[in-house]
């Protein structure tokens, strides 16, 4: 069996409650393939899309708008902040 | 600039970036510093520290026993007054030699443009996204710099905003809606109350706040303006990303 292409996933602040307990430093990897985006991984990981604010592709911003069809390849790394207003 | 200020201000002075110009320039400036809790804070002392000549501070709240294992300007002593008052006596006592205005309100689309108005820049260290998005709206409708901070357990968020205007390099300077087009639901906000704040955390970002606000005045080293700085308190970990104007904004556009 060949392993899968894997991607990495990060959640910050109070989305971090959905990565497994197993995991380091607010990561994890996550497996992808072709068909894999932004907007699917969202939907894989059952994220609250509304706590979704702020994607980051490989440190680059994805636009709301875009997160549906925005591939997420192997290597990558995607990173998801919640809402943050606290002052 | 007398003997008194002189001595004061020497540190400051002596960097050859700010100088004694630099200071008579802070000395003349006024900044608007919107809530005066964990960011508002550090914000306030330190900009009464560097000398700016005038501050305005903007908050409804009194001070709460479980406000100060984080809001620096405030004291047991002072549990239950304003916020505002409370902190005025703190940057009275730092530095007697500036002027603060205490507006103890709340920002509304009422008061927003007079106040904003009245200042040369806005300091956003407010504790929900109404306000965020208001400020940035009356930034742009003023062409006001608004320096905003937000916070979020053991996380922090810093970027300076110039809606409607342009960069350094000249590139169109994204506003807060470009980066996020719609507040989001009440619901999914969590508030420091409910999620918890590392208060420390507050003091990385207000005086990180502090230090971009005496740039801008200063017009010295390289805006936060087109950058997000993202403080991950836990790992230790500071990363900037860039960010664009978007030319589909609700508020700043194409064709807006």
């Amino acid at each position: 069996m060949t392993a899968m292409a894997q991607a990495t996933l990060k959640l910050y602040s109070v989305l971090a409650k959905f990565l497994p307990p197993e995991a380091h430093q607010n990561k994890m990897a996550i497996e992808v393939d072709e068909t894999t985006t932004v907007g699917s991984i969202i939907r894989t990981m059952n994220l609250p899309a509304k706590s979704c604010h702020l994607v980051l592709l490989n440190g680059i911003f994805v636009h709301p708008e875009a997160r549906a069809e925005t591939p997420v390849k192997e290597g990558d790394s995607l990173a998801i902040w919640p809402p943050v207003a606290g002052g | 600039m007398n003997d008194e200020q002189f001595h004061r201000y020497a540190r400051n002075m002596i960097l050859d970036e700010v100088g004694e110009e630099g200071q008579e320039k802070l000395l003349a400036s006024s900044a608007l510093i919107i809530g005066m809790g964990g960011l508002g804070s550090p914000v306030a002392l330190y900009l009464a520290a560097a000398g700016v000549g005038r501050l305005g501070l903007v908050d409804d709240d009194v001070v709460d026993l479980t406000n100060l294992q984080r809001q620096i300007a405030h004291t047991t002593e002072r549990l239950g007054q304003p916020k505002v008052a409370s902190a005025a006596t703190a940057l009275a006592a730092l530095n007697p030699g500036i002027t603060v205005e205490t507006h103890p309100t709340r920002l509304t689309p009422e008061n927003a443009a007079a106040l904003v108005g009245a200042y040369d820049i806005v300091v956003d260290g407010s504790d929900n996204f109404d306000t965020r998005y208001l400020l940035n709206d009356i930034c742009l409708e003023q062409g006001k710099t608004l320096v905003s901070g937000a916070l979020l357990r053991f996380d922090g968020q810093l970027t300076t905003l110039r809606p409607g205007r342009h960069l350094d390099d000249g590139r169109r300077a994204p506003c807060y809606r470009c980066i996020f087009p719609t507040p989001p639901d009440p619901d999914t906000v969590p508030r420091c109350a409910q999620a918890g704040i590392f208060g420390a955390v507050a003091g990385v970002i207000g005086t990180l706040q502090a230090v971009e606000v005496l740039k801008e005045l200063l017009g010295l080293g390289e805006s936060m303006a087109g950058r997000l700085l993202l403080y991950e308190g836990k790992e230790a970990s500071f990363n900037t990303i860039k960010l664009g104007w978007n030319p589909a904004c609700p508020a700043c556009g194409e064709g807006k």
